[in-house]
């Protein structure tokens, strides 16, 4: 039996998981959230972090019916994310470790998405797309590593929808990318935007650029709706996503997706997968908001199958890194 | 906290040292591990380094600016902070 405890604070949402043997015990969260137009800055976000850690702490040990002797290991992420919300999450991660004299491991935040998905979904080998505010990957495992065979070369998708709804000045409660997809939903006109697919890559500037220029005209002369706007953004950008896993699919002759990270909480960019993979005769894997956004449990997972596998991360090698990619990790857990 | 500051100190830098007092050496430990791991977030400019001895952590700094100076000290006097309400909330230590 191993019990770990996992701290997630990259972006604006701070959150500490317990997992025992493949179960959640507990998994509160917290997002910070800002006025509708801003983005959160990484200062403020570390602020709003370091407000409720402790009290986040407390309440996973708590619905966790745990005390601090039970846990077996701290995990935290390592990076990739923001300077100074992650250093403020490890700095408890490793005050904690010490106060109660438990090994410390720092975890990638993709692979933390990877294993939970994996533990959630029972996913065996899939294609992953990992789809965030900050990351957007197309990953499969190979040689002990996670592999990645596509990515965005500009902004992540989560990031180019977060600015847009900037641009149109949609709420970010409970995130702009939820209410970009409720507004959608209304959309009735489709507005052709750029379609930026570059064999395995993908790259999301030049659509973004190009929709705030339409949603500045557009909307000025009554053209079409925001909702429009917000339909159209989606079946392009989902699109392109959609293409290239299917590419990676056909690449290394795989049978399942597994989508994860917080724009994979989506249903329409899952049902647009689910199309492409039916028509394939694979199968599509996703996770609740629950876990595909942000949270500590999927650190404690990934953290649970590295501590088992024999990885600690030492004190002095603890320091975070804001570009940790997913394919430096030697995945010693995995055949 | 005993602190002092020193202006164009050796190599024409800006100085600044903190001394902060721990209730036990181990606390000081813990506290010195938890915070010297990151590197200042800025190429250039700034250093610092962390000692304990005995019951007190000390920090000194040496930075070209005093800008570049304030912000470092503060965002470390946060990351102090929280430490130590860590360990009010989450200690005592368990004996080694």
């Amino acid at each position: 039996m191993t019990i770990v405890i996992g701290f997630e604070g990259s972006a604006n949402k701070i959150g500490i998981g317990i997992i025992k043997d493949g179960e959640v015990l507990s998994n509160p969260r917290r997002t910070y959230i800002t006025p509708p137009g801003q983005g959160f800055l990484p200062g403020e976000t570390a602020k709003h972090h370091r407000s409720v850690i402790l009290t986040v702490l407390q309440e996973a040990l708590d619905e966790a019916g745990l005390k601090a002797a039970d846990i077996d290991c701290v995990a935290y992420t390592k990076g990739p994310g923001m300077g100074a919300p992650l250093v403020t999450v490890a700095i408890v991660a490793r005050t904690v470790a010490q106060l109660w004299g438990k090994p410390l491991l720092g975890v990638n935040h993709c692979i933390g998405h990877i294993e939970m998905g994996r533990l959630i979904t029972n996913a065996q080998n899939p294609t992953v797309l990992y789809v965030s505010g900050g990351n957007t990957q197309v990953i499969a495992y190979s040689e002990r590593r996670y592999r990645i065979f596509g990515e965005t070369i500009d902004i992540a998708v989560g990031n180019c929808l977060d600015r847009f709804a900037r641009v149109i000045k949609i709420s970010n409660d409970p995130s702009p990318g939820y209410n970009i997809e409720q507004m959608a939903k209304k959309g009735n006109k489709y507005i052709e935007l750029p379609y930026t697919v570059k064999g395995m890559d993908v790259s999301f500037s030049g659509i973004l650029s190009y929709i705030e220029d339409a949603a500045h005209k557009m909307l000025s002369t009554d053209q079409c709706t925001p909702e429009d706007l917000c339909f159209s953004l989606q079946e392009t950008v989902f699109a392109m996503l959609v293409e290239i896993t299917e590419r990676a699919m056909a690449h290394c002759g795989s049978q399942e997706v597994l989508i994860v990270g917080g724009v994979g909480c989506n249903l329409r960019l899952q049902e647009m997968m689910g199309v492409m993979c039916k028509e394939r005769g694979a199968r599509i894997f996703a996770t609740d908001e629950s876990f595909c956004i942000d949270n500590g449990a999927m650190i404690a997972q990934a953290g649970w199958e590295m501590f088992r596998s024999g990885h600690v991360t030492e004190l002095p090698d603890s320091w975070i890194t804001q570009r940790y990619r997913t394919d430096e990790v030697e995945v010693t857990w995995r055949d | 906290m005993a602190a002092c500051m020193s202006e164009n100190g050796a190599n024409g830098k800006l100085e600044f040292f903190l001394k902060v007092p721990f209730p036990t050496e181990r606390e000081a430990n813990i506290a010195l591990q938890s915070l010297s791991p990151d590197p200042e977030p800025r190429k250039g400019g700034i250093s610092k380094s962390l000692c304990v001895s005995g019951q007190t952590l000390s920090v000194s700094w040496a930075a070209d600016e005093a800008r570049i100076l304030r912000v470092s000290v503060s965002s470390f006097l946060d990351h102090l902070s929280l430490v130590m309400e860590t360990m009010d909330a989450f200690g005592p230590p368990v004996s080694q």
